[in-house]
């Protein structure tokens, strides 16, 4: 498998009021094609940030070093334009919220055409992935400003077929309506089809299923593993739900306080934890405990990030946390082949 | 101890337009006992809220009853307010819940008020029910936006214990938080259920936490109860399709054990306005036959103590015992 995308030593802070807060520290992985990642960590540990950054999407008091490559190229020096033609047809995303996400006053079959459209102009000539639809040949070349102007609009075939892929019940009819008269799990299903329809070759998702049920949520699930299978989508999902982690990741990476702790395939980061936060992470599911009894609990909170903390910076919660622990800064080391642990337990 | 027997036959419904009336629950009844931990689960839809709103007092059932210790709760405007503070609820999301404005402690304090304590006894009560979930002097000036997740729901939680209920409604309260601070709500939680021996109605969508929770589970769907019963059955050996597609669903933290690639999950759940004939859970039921497009099963106890609203209840379960049974781990 090639490598997709590559992040090299990417540090985020973010100013706020005179202070510097530290999101995302010193962070390196890769992204093979095909992959699909799992960044997992409570809130606070620079999980969104990362998938921010990734798409150069940060607010603006927050400021990047480090390099992202994306097949080879670097991306953080990209200019605003070259980002705008870059997202969406390389990268596309999905948010936890699909309502504030979405176009209220505009119907799913427009606001997916208009995707569509604003991205194949913006391609323009330069790179021709895609065999445009007559309809598409049209509105090329006109200024964006042309395609709001519902009278010139072309509803664009492709979008149905999309939504179609998405495995949406009654495609026709979700085509005119509104979000607000769809459902929370097709609204992400919409989000889903129109990332897709752009044909990106990595998808980052952050906390796409977080705020749908179950069985929703399992459909959704199922969707985004079939993509990585049948379309060689490459997904990056950020979520804090361990479950949906094992459920679908091929690979995990655990952020704690912004830096990555431990990465490591899916079977070896659950069957053998190796970082102790990962350890305590997981006996705080009360999955086998029996009924009323004590769960076990993990103390404390993320530490403070605006303070520059030396040492490791689980070492107030950790159980086996020594006085080396707060020394110096730990690095991550290989303990198993591709197994990775941010401890000073293997020094 | 008192007799916390209570009995649920609510059937609201809104107006919608100004035609249609929405059944949004119906025919629900059940009981709970003193000190149990009741689980209802469902998604959302279902009318999980709906029946704590009922139970909680905030909207008068359309028919029906909720009765508290053999007297009906909205029976008159007296017995409502004297019954007020013996049912508390904690609500999903603290940030929603608690007010902004307020300090802590005066957030704490507001279900006193109708109690008309003095002074000297409210602020001892405000006190004793901050230090019993845990949080201590340093907090009590502070504002919500000041706490964690997990500190917000601690505030929720004193806030209902403050008048002394015996019954708490926690309507998924530990969905907003992380996995470690859920454990630690949970333990709190249950040490608070056996101090003050209170009464649990616990509403969750998380199958671990129902089951970890509760002695006794509903299953809600559309409005209605599908099946009712002791946790450990219920949640291990269902006997409704729809609770076995629930767990099977639930993404289990082990990636050797991938139950929900391997499920197929139907549909969507059922609109509240034209809801389906027959059983509401039939469109998205893989075993539906012709009768449950046609006829509404009935709740019926097949197993002991374990009710279920499903034509071929037995008939599922028992193919399941021979095929190797239940996609759970």
């Amino acid at each position: 498998m090639e490598e997709l995308l590559r992040i090299e030593n990417l540090s985020v802070r973010y100013d706020e009021a005179g202070q510097r807060i530290h999101a995302v520290n010193d962070v390196s992985l890769s992204l093979k094609e095909r992959e699909l990642v799992a960044v997992v960590g409570e809130s606070g540990a620079g999980k969104s940030t990362l998938a921010l950054a990734i798409l150069g999407l940060l607010p603006t008091n927050g400021s990047v070093t480090g390099s992202i490559l994306y097949e080879g190229k670097s991306i953080t020096e990209l200019s605003k334009k070259a980002w705008e033609k870059f997202r969406g047809t390389a990268i596309g995303m999905i948010f936890q919220e699909p309502l504030s996400s979405l176009n209220p006053i505009e119907n799913v079959g427009n606001q997916m055409s208009e995707a569509l459209e604003v991205n194949k102009s913006r391609i323009g000539t330069k790179t021709q992935v895609y065999d445009y639809s007559p309809a598409s040949k049209v509105l090329l070349g006109q200024s964006r400003l042309a395609l709001f102007r519902r009278s010139t609009r072309v509803r664009n075939p492709e979008v149905l077929e999309w939504l179609k892929k998405v495995r949406i019940s009654d495609p026709e009819s979700v085509l005119e309506r509104y979000p607000f008269q769809l459902s929370g799990g097709m609204m992400q299903r919409v989000m889903i089809a129109m990332a897709l329809s752009l044909r990106p070759s990595l998808l980052l998702a952050d906390e796409p299923t977080t705020a749908l049920d179950v069985t929703t949520q399992a459909q959704i699930l199922k969707l985004m593993k079939g993509l990585v299978e049948d379309q060689n989508t490459t997904i990056l999902l950020v979520t804090h739900d361990l479950g949906v982690a094992a459920q679908v990741a091929d690979r995990i990476i655990v952020m704690y306080a912004g830096d990555i702790v431990e990465d490591g395939s899916v079977t070896d980061v659950f069957s053998n934890p190796l970082h102790p936060y990962t350890k305590a992470l997981l006996r705080c599911y009360p999955r086998s405990a029996k009924a009323k009894e004590r769960l076990e609990t993990l103390g404390g909170t993320i530490p403070d990030l605006k303070q520059e903390i030396r040492g490791c910076k689980f070492a107030d919660r950790c159980e086996r946390a020594k006085e080396g622990c707060r020394l110096e800064q730990v690095r991550l080391v290989e303990v198993e082949r591709n197994h990775f642990s941010r401890c000073t337990l293997y020094y | 101890m008192q007799d916390l027997d209570k009995e649920v036959t609510v059937n609201p419904g809104y107006r919608k337009g100004k035609k249609k009336r929405v059944k949004l629950v119906q025919k629900v009844s059940f009981k709970v006992y003193p000190g149990e931990t009741l689980g209802i689960v469902g998604e959302s839809g279902s009318g999980k809220t709906t029946l704590l709103r009922a139970i909680s007092m905030i909207s008068r059932p359309t028919q029906g009853k909720v009765k508290l210790q053999d007297r009906t709760i909205f029976e008159s405007r007296k017995i409502r307010e004297k019954m007020g503070g013996r049912i508390q609820m904690v609500f999903q999301d603290p940030d929603s819940s608690l007010n902004p404005t307020m300090a802590v402690k005066d957030i704490v304090a507001e279900p006193l008020m109708p109690l008309k304590l003095d002074r000297k006894n409210a602020e001892e009560r405000v006190r004793a029910s901050l230090h019993s979930v845990g949080l201590d002097e340093e907090f009590f000036g502070k504002y919500p936006a000041q706490l964690s997740g997990g500190q917000k729901q601690r505030v929720s939680i004193a806030r209902a214990l403050v008048s002394h209920p015996l019954i708490l409604l926690l309507d998924e309260p530990t969905s907003a938080l992380d996995a470690a601070v859920q454990a630690q709500v949970l333990n709190l939680l249950i040490d608070l259920q056996k101090q003050l021996h209170l009464t649990f109605i616990f509403v969750t969508h998380n199958v671990f936490v129902a089951r970890y929770m509760s002695d006794r589970i509903i299953v809600l769907y559309g409005g209605s109860v599908r099946e009712l019963g002791p946790a450990e059955k219920v949640l291990v050996e269902p006997l409704h399709p729809y609770t076995s597609t629930l767990i099977a669903a639930f993404p289990v933290p082990d990636p050797k054990n991938r139950n929900l690639l391997g499920i197929e999950v139907l549909g969507e759940p059922p609109s509240m306005i034209n809801p389906p004939s027959g059983c509401t859970f039939h469109p998205r039921c893989p075993f539906a036959k012709e009768i449950c497009r046609t006829e509404e099963p009935q709740l019926r106890e097949v197993f002991a103590d374990q009710l279920v609203a499903c034509h071929f209840a037995l008939e599922i379960f028992n193919s399941k015992k021979t095929t190797g049974g239940w996609t759970q781990e």
